[in-house]
């Protein structure tokens, strides 16, 4: 008796399938559709911050060469408000009044026959306003706070006694700026009708939900609507909402009875689909001589704008980051008059880490601990609010190996105490942690007679790679070489998936792929288990293995048969079978774990007995900061991951280290300015400074950790993870270099330098 | 942008007199200024006449001086070996800016007669005298950190974002043009650039369809030991916050002579002749460094968020000469 094995492509650095696409230029963008009669819309937006429109003059852009529409709030019809998704409400429409409620809301739109005609036929039209003093500042009395049913406000023990009884205290306020998401890709609509069935090509990260808003949008139904985005072109959140340019395109090409496109400037992108919005934290932490946190008080105020809602959960990680018996977190949002804000990676997150990992730190040094020690000493080991053991948490590794491979021992504490030549050195540490998060998903699964496969899902691959992971993931679950699988996004005609966004996606969309492919393979041995022509005959799922587009009996490798010759003689073009994701925790009849081609029953966990536990990561920076000119370098990065089980090492890789890129960015550079009339400033790539490759320098990424015990995947994840802590893990390096706290993020030139405005 | 007809010569005359005779006449080299703010309706000719087939793409090399085409691009000067060898600032300018992609398609000229990159003058809706004789200025008020602390008028603190024009200003290079009357003038350096004083809008010293033809730059052997540095918030890809050109004639630990240039801080490139002055015969500590510096910015003008360049800009002056006194020529 002989067994044969196969091996896993999960697991193995794989470059992405469609990485030679990209490369070509032959991936197909929202921003590259074309079609025949199509229409080119051009967008003008607000020069004010705050009034009403009194006036449009539209004459001269209509009588303007090519121009075919001027759409105003004049001629708009009412547009509803589309459903809520799974992450929140959508973006108010467009152009249903005079209101003016931020600088760079879009006012008109232009179509005409080309880009260029209506690009210049938009700088035709007249808005005259009448203006408002915009409130600009959470200290203005009109500054409203808005409270909405996702209150995070939450309470554990006794903060005020126990801060008060603390030995040592850290109170402080940090503040972080607002940010922009700028994805490479510029953000387009391409909308057609035919009646009343709508194709919209749409930069988005969540067809569904754009299909759903649309249809609402317009009264249509929803079976109707098909949002396609093979490609996004990056996004970073961006794409999570259906913003305002997106119905007015699909309007422009109802009331043109042509498709339309509108493709964002770089400038309207800062202003157009959201962005960070800034925040203003109180901080305080108490804890005992020795180092035991005793009380976490964190309270955030955030930017939002006049209208809509949001959901900016800024101090929610300060409750389970530490076994801290006293917590209590408020994030307040205060109503601005600032373009409508979204999310950007790791929204809230990003923000509240950076507020508790430089207080952690700032604590360390009041203590004269190190500080990983102080955070091995305050490690969750369970979780701190339901006293859950994790259903995976390997933190301590990340913390412990992470430091190894950094070299955190030839660290003096004393800050300024190391050098470079003639640079100051400082080393950093910082938490990062990200909340387990697993929406439903469904995926359809087909094996066709020429033995390929083809598995699909109405999510994107915004880049992060899901592509590939996805592909590889069918082609182990399936047998299927991987040459031979194609997985299909971007389409929501296809079945129902989520948002990618809120690091779900992967685990969402993997767990039901594997689901799906499972119940495909299952099929195929219930057509052959009483087919006498089968080598097959009588074969159980335990007992198979599938390999080579086939199935075999594990104990037997002469007992085989390709998916393709079962298809055939059941005279069956192919084997389609849907199927979707189980809740972490639960498990549904079919789901199973497959290895190496086997199929090993999977058990979750009994229901309550763990916490399902997100991923960690434990970030080491060293900084060189120049002691005239005051220039903060990010010499070398080390990140120890606990992401679960590692699809695909390369790809995860890249998302850790794009996190990275615009932790720094955040940390040091980035800001989204609007001067003090509320005009924003920042609004090429030029102006508004990201982190470049130089930059970027040496950068290591380290697994460690085990598959999560709450899906069958066993994925945890990493979209986001790197950028929480990675900005307090700069700014504590900078510290230790330079002896100086930066509570006030970027850590621009001037405050390093000690002169910034109002010092 | 508005639409624009295309227009090209071989003849320099043709060019020069074809563009002299239409108002809205602009001339097209790399394009990476032009095109830009055509883009954003900054700049609107009615006709853009291509100087790319003029053929201005020589770099001639005698013992006395090197002299350059128009239309050499910016990647070519600065790697050219000459340049390397007898004016390390000027390659180190050139190479600090923009990035290789740019740089390939940037002109010399072209860079002398790039833009300021003041948001406000960017902004068609916001109010420039630069851009828009008389409209106020935006900058004065508002977001102003990345403006000019030197040269500036109460009309305009817009900065001029050359790296490569602060190394050729310490050079004290000469401009060559021909007028569209075929006549030919030459214009020094430091007198191209025009401080806004009360006429923003006019920024260099060239009538209108006056083509630029070649920049010469005379030997200076001190220019063996000169250097450029340029402070910014990212590592590369992004203009100065403050830079300083500097050219030191050492006779041991003396200064015998030395220039002076700085950029990212002024309405024009900027030549700090009186700090000049007052290193000759110094010892070339950074004590003296630091007193050449503060007179550079004896008469820096800042405003609510560029207040920190001053000091910055003395810092680089230091840093700068240091380097270029530690230099092995
Ligand atoms: C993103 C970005 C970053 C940049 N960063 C930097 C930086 O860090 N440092 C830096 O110094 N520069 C930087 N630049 C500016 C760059 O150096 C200039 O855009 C470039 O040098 C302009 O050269 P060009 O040949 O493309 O000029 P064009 O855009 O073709 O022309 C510019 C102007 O010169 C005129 N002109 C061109 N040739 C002649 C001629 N022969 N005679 C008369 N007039 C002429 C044109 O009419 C036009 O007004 C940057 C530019 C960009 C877009």
């Amino acid at each position: 008796m002989s067994t044969t094995t196969t091996v896993d492509v999960v697991g193995t650095a794989r470059d992405r399938v469609d990485g030679r696409l990209k490369v070509m230029g032959a991936a197909t963008y929202p921003i590259d559709v074309n079609l025949p009669g199509l229409a080119h819309a051009a967008l003008v937006q607000s020069t004010i911050i705050s009034g009403r429109i009194r006036d449009i003059a539209v004459d001269d852009a209509e009588r303007a060469p090519g121009v075919v529409a001027v759409i105003t709030h004049l001629n708009t019809p009412p547009l509803a408000i589309g459903p809520p998704t799974e992450i929140g409400p959508q973006p108010l429409p467009p152009f249903q009044s005079d209101a003016v409620l931020h600088y760079g809301q879009h006012v008109a739109m232009v179509v005409a026959e080309t880009r260029e005609q209506a690009n210049s036929a938009a700088a035709l039209v007249e808005v005259t306003y009448e203006r408002d003093t915009p409130v600009l500042s959470f200290d203005d009395e009109r500054a409203t706070e808005v409270t909405h049913p996702w209150t995070p406000d939450h309470d554990r023990g006794d903060v005020s006694s126990a801060l008060a009884e603390a030995e040592v205290r850290i109170n402080q306020i940090y503040t972080t700026a607002e940010n922009t998401n700028n994805p490479i890709g510029l953000f387009a609509t391409v909308a057609v009708w035919d009646g009343d069935a709508l194709t919209v090509h749409d930069t988005t990260q969540n067809p569904h939900g754009a299909r759903d808003a649309l249809a609402a949008a317009f009264g249509v139904d929803p079976a109707g609507v098909r949002i396609l985005v093979p490609f996004v072109g990056g996004a970073f959140g961006a794409g999570l909402r259906v913003w305002p340019h997106v119905p007015l395109a699909a309007l422009a090409a109802r009331i043109t009875k042509r498709p339309v496109k509108v493709v964002l400037t770089r400038a309207q992108m800062f202003t157009a689909v959201g962005h960070r919005p800034n925040t203003i934290q109180l901080l305080s932490v108490g804890a005992s001589r020795d180092g035991l946190l005793a009380a976490i008080d964190h309270v955030s105020r955030s930017s939002i704008g006049m209208e809509g809602e949001l959901i900016n959960l800024v101090t929610n990680g300060s409750l389970t980051a530490y076994a801290c018996p006293n917590v209590s977190t408020r994030a307040r949002q205060i109503r601005q008059s600032i373009p409508i804000p979204g999310w950007m990676r790791a929204p809230g997150e990003a923000e509240g880490s950076f507020a508790l990992e430089s207080a952690i730190d700032e604590l360390s040094y009041a203590l004269n601990i190190d500080p990983i020690e102080l955070r091995i000493k305050n490690h969750a080991h369970v979780h701190p609010d339901n006293a859950l053991p994790w259903s995976s948490n390997a933190l301590l590794d990340c913390y412990r190996l992470g430091a190894e491979r950094f070299g955190w021992s030839a660290r003096t504490p004393e800050p300024r105490s190391m050098r470079k030549m003639d640079q100051l050195v400082g080393y950093g540490m910082g938490r990062g942690a990200l909340g387990a998060y697993q929406p439903p998903c469904k995926a359809i699964a087909t094996i066709r007679r020429d033995g390929t496969a083809f598995v699909r899902s109405g999510g994107t691959d915004m880049g992060p790679g899901t592509y590939t992971v996805m592909s590889m993931l069918a082609a182990d679950c399936l047998g299927v070489p991987i040459e031979r699988v194609r997985f299909g996004l971007g389409d929501s005609a296809m079945p129902k998936a989520p948002q990618e966004g809120g690091s779900g996606f992967t685990g969402a969309l993997g767990n039901a792929v594997h689901a799906t492919c499972v119940s495909v393979v299952r099929a195929f041995v219930n057509l052959v288990s009483d087919d006498a022509m089968s080598p097959l005959k009588g074969c159980r799922l335990e007992g198979i293995t599938v390999r080579n587009g086939g199935i075999q009996i594990t104990d037997d490798p002469a007992r085989f048969e390709t998916y393709a010759d079962i298809l055939t003689r059941h005279g069956l073009d192919e084997m389609t079978i849907e199927g979707e994701s189980a809740p972490p925790g639960e498990t549904s009849s079919a789901t199973m774990i497959v290895q190496e081609g086997r199929f090993i029953p999977y058990t979750p966990p009994s229901t309550g007995t763990l916490a399902h536990a997100g991923a960690f990561a434990a970030h080491f920076v060293e900084v060189n900061v120049d002691p005239d000119l005051r220039t903060i370098r990010v010499a070398r990065v080390v990140s120890a991951v606990d992401g679960g089980r590692i699809l695909n090492p390369k790809t995860a890789r890249s998302q850790i280290i794009g996190g990275i890129a615009m932790g720094i960015g955040m940390a040091l550079l980035e800001e989204t300015v609007s001067d003090r009339t509320g005009r924003l400033v920042t609004t090429s790539l030029a102006e508004y400074v990201v982190a470049v490759n130089a930059d970027v320098r040496d950068v290591d990424v380290l697994f460690v950790g085990e598959p999560d015990a709450m899906t069958p995947l066993g994925t945890k994840g990493i979209g986001e993870l790197a950028i929480t802590g990675m900005a307090a893990a700069i700014a504590n390096a900078v510290y230790h270099a330079t002896g100086t706290r930066f509570r006030s993020l970027p850590i621009s030139i001037e405050k390093v330098l000690g002169l910034q405005p109002g010092h | 942008m508005k639409e624009f007809t295309f227009e090209r010569f071989t003849q320099t005359t043709d060019a020069a007199s074809a563009a002299a005779a239409r108002s809205g006449a602009m001339y097209l080299a790399g394009g990476t200024t032009l095109v830009d703010l055509m883009k954003i309706d900054v700049l609107t000719p009615d006709i853009v006449i291509d100087v790319g087939p003029l053929g201005l793409s020589r770099i001639d090399v005698s013992d006395d001086a090197i002299s350059v085409g128009a239309g050499v691009t910016n990647s070519q000067l600065a790697w050219h070996p000459v340049v390397r060898d007898r004016f390390p600032v000027l390659s180190e300018a050139i190479l600090s800016g923009a990035t290789t992609q740019i740089r390939n398609m940037a002109t010399v000229a072209g860079n002398i007669l790039q833009r300021t990159r003041c948001p406000y003058f960017r902004d068609v809706h916001a109010s420039c005298n630069r851009r828009q004789p008389g409209s106020g200025c935006d900058a004065l008020n508002g977001f102003n950190r990345g403006h000019a602390v030197l040269g500036v008028s109460e009309h305009c603190i817009a900065t001029h974002p050359s790296d490569m024009c602060v190394a050729m200003i310490v050079l004290d290079a000469d401009i060559h043009t021909m007028r569209p009357d075929g006549a030919t003038r030459l214009i020094p350096f430091r007198n191209f650039h025009v401080a806004p004083g009360d006429t923003p809008h006019i920024e260099v010293a060239l009538e209108h369809g006056e083509l630029i033809t070649h920049i010469v730059i005379p030997h200076l052997p001190a220019a063996r030991r000169s250097h450029y540095l340029k402070v910014r918030d990212r590592a590369s890809y992004e203009f100065a916050l403050a830079s300083a050109a500097v050219v030191l004639d050492l006779d041991g630990d003396t200064i015998r002579a030395a220039r002076l240039g700085l950029g990212g801080i002024a309405t024009t490139p900027w030549r700090a002749t009186e700090a000049e002055q007052s290193l000759k015969g110094r010892k070339a500590s950074d004590a003296t460094f630091r007193e050449a510096a503060e007179t550079a910015l004896a008469g820096a003008v800042a405003r609510e968020h560029n207040h920190f360049k001053i000091e910055l800009a003395k810092r680089a002056i230091v840093r700068a000469f240091a380097t270029a006194r530690e230099a092995k020529v």
